[in-house]
């Protein structure tokens, strides 16, 4: 099929125009928003970067940006540490292998409000499931207000998206096993590599372009976290779970602060943009180097 | 030696196996609590809050079915998900075709535009789109939720499609061409058939992303008869206080029982698609 110009364009032409006028006009807009004093839909004047200034010095963003940190890493080490166990058992045990990805899988069908709503009962501090759990167990001395207290609570959402994620994690990790092929194994087992050598000569650098996938999924979505944070706890205790995404919510839709609402939205582009180009660029050499 | 060793290793990989059943199970554990408590009256979860319902409560959900119109929220959820995957396939398809097989420098200007928008995070684009539905006097209608997803999934479409097309030979569309068939004919009856394995494991994704969504219902969608399903939830759990679990759970239950349901007929391709490494 030779496309001429004009027919080549007119195909283009649909997907185009949605995409600009809903994605990229509102983008470029978002950058001007931020210049200005904006309140709701009343237009504001420009005011440079003074939103800018607001921003570096706002508690509530310093918050967001260092919870951000915290989440990610401990989202990132965790479900993947835990995905990977996963995968590692379900690819030794074929007869279980099917069922076990399908009831891992199952909670990362569900909503991530529904999933929120689920666990801030689980966490609940007076006779919750957990605490309830804790005290059968003997453990009462680890009961807790969890989503209450300002050194838990952060922690405590974290854990509810790696409950919910991890075995999608696994589920790209398995994938990344069944392709490696059985002979190479069966080398290993020859030269007599088992255990820990073997998995650290051979899984894990087998496994690079899946651990690149789930690295890639999950800081990215870690910093764009706003789901649980608005339905578990508002940002609260203090700003102890505050996330970029909700601060722009909440600057925008309930205090109507437009302008510095895009400011924020302009810094979390921004993060975004960086962390995955240095992601990209270290895990693509990582891949090549092996 | 070996004689010895096989039947240990049978009963290892016994024990290894049946634990790992165990493992799944105590990762299930919250959606069996989710399932027994919808089903228990407040008394009950109360007083044994990890225990077997006392009665079945099936009136719990007889009245969240009611409170949160839950049929008119389905509705919403389905107009909305349904029109935003035609017009992500419709638009992204003919797109990632033309850009695909005419690789002018404008062409790939386009693809490079579309492949940007990837990782956007939504909360970069919601104030200024707030401001352009209200301009367009849109809010609180569900044609301006749809244009929003459709655009939004455009990118994942137009990655996933192109380069689908360039991993096809271009013989079967050129045969077209030479019997004749128009760009447009040929992208009806070569192309949209040649894409359906891509466009089947694309619709699955993009469709669950939309329909778990809170946030783009949450922001342009406010009355009560345009709420889909998940935003149901949200304003009736989250927006008033006090909320009991005989009202918690049913609500939930009834939200993720669709999903669950489509997930166990269409499991296999989306194991296929999540281990083809497709975003979430």
């Amino acid at each position: 099929m030779r496309f001429t110009a004009k027919t080549a364009f007119l195909f283009v032409l649909p997907a185009l125009s949605l995409y600009v006028a809903f994605v990229v006009y509102p983008a470029l807009r978002g950058v001007a928003l931020s210049l200005t004093d904006a309140q709701g839909v009343v237009g504001g004047g420009f005011v440079g970067l003074q939103n800018y200034q607001e921003a570096i010095g706002d508690p509530a963003v310093l918050a967001a940006l260092r919870n951000t940190l915290v989440f990610t890493v401990f989202v990132v080490v965790v479900q993947n540490a835990l995905g990977l166990g996963l995968a590692y058992w379900m690819q030794r045990q074929p007869r279980v292998r099917a069922i076990a990805r399908a009831g891992t899988l199952l909670p990362a069908m569900m909503a991530l409000v529904t999933v929120g709503y689920v666990w801030s009962f689980i966490y609940s501090p007076l006779d919750g499931p957990l605490n309830s759990l804790l005290g059968i167990l003997g453990l009462s001395g680890f009961q807790h207000v969890w989503l209450g207290d300002s050194s838990t609570a952060l922690i405590a959402l974290a854990v509810t998206i790696v409950w919910m994620y991890c075995g999608y994690t696994a589920t790209i990790y398995l994938s990344g096993y069944l392709s490696i092929p059985a002979s190479i194994f069966e080398a290993a087992q020859m030269d007599g590599a088992s255990g820990w050598a073997r998995f650290r000569r051979i899984d894990w650098p087998l496994l690079a372009p899946a651990l690149t996938v789930n690295l890639t999924l999950t800081v990215i979505g870690s910093l764009r976290v706003f789901d649980p944070v608005l339905v578990m706890t508002q940002g609260g205790p203090g700003n102890a779970t505050q996330s970029l995404s909700y601060l722009v919510y909440k600057n925008s839709f309930q205090n109507l602060r437009f302008g510095y609402a895009s400011t924020i939205a302009v810094l979390l582009l921004a993060l975004t943009v960086l962390v995955a180009f240095v992601q990209t660029s270290i895990l693509r050499r990582r891949e090549v180097s092996w | 030696m070996i004689g010895v060793r096989r039947p240990m290793r049978k009963t290892r990989n016994a024990v290894s196996s049946t634990l790992l059943l165990l493992v799944t199970g105590v990762i299930l554990l919250p959606v069996f609590l989710m399932l027994l408590d919808s089903v228990r009256s407040n008394a009950d979860v109360a007083s044994h809050p990890i225990g077997m319902p006392a009665s079945f409560q099936w009136q719990n959900y007889v009245a969240v079915f009611n409170q949160m119109g839950y049929l008119n929220s389905l509705k919403n959820s389905v107009v909305v998900t349904a029109s935003s995957v035609a017009l992500v396939v419709g638009a992204g398809s003919a797109a990632s075709w033309a850009i695909a097989r005419y690789t002018r420098r404008w062409a790939n200007a386009a693809y490079r535009l579309f492949i940007a928008g990837l990782t956007i995070p939504v909360f970069v684009l919601t104030t200024p789109l707030y401001l352009l539905v209200q301009e367009l006097g849109l809010l609180d209608k569900l044609v301006a939720v749809i244009l929003i997803y459709a655009a939004f999934h455009l990118p994942f479409a137009v990655f996933f499609y192109v380069s689908f097309l360039r991993s096809v030979p271009e013989e079967l569309e050129q045969a077209a061409a030479v019997d004749g068939c128009g760009p447009f004919m040929t992208y009806w009856h070569v192309i949209l058939p040649m894409l359906k394995p891509a466009t089947a494991t694309m619709s699955i994704f993009v469709a669950l992303s939309i329909w778990n969504d809170v946030v783009i219902p949450l922001l342009f969608l406010s009355s009560d008869n345009t709420k889909t399903v998940t935003l149901s939830v949200y304003s009736f759990i989250g927006t008033q206080g006090g909320i009991q679990p005989s009202q918690l759970f049913p609500s939930v239950v009834l939200a993720t029982v669709p999903l669950f349901v489509v997930f166990l007929i269409l499991q296999r391709h989306i194991v296929a698609g999540i281990a083809a490494g497709i975003g979430k």
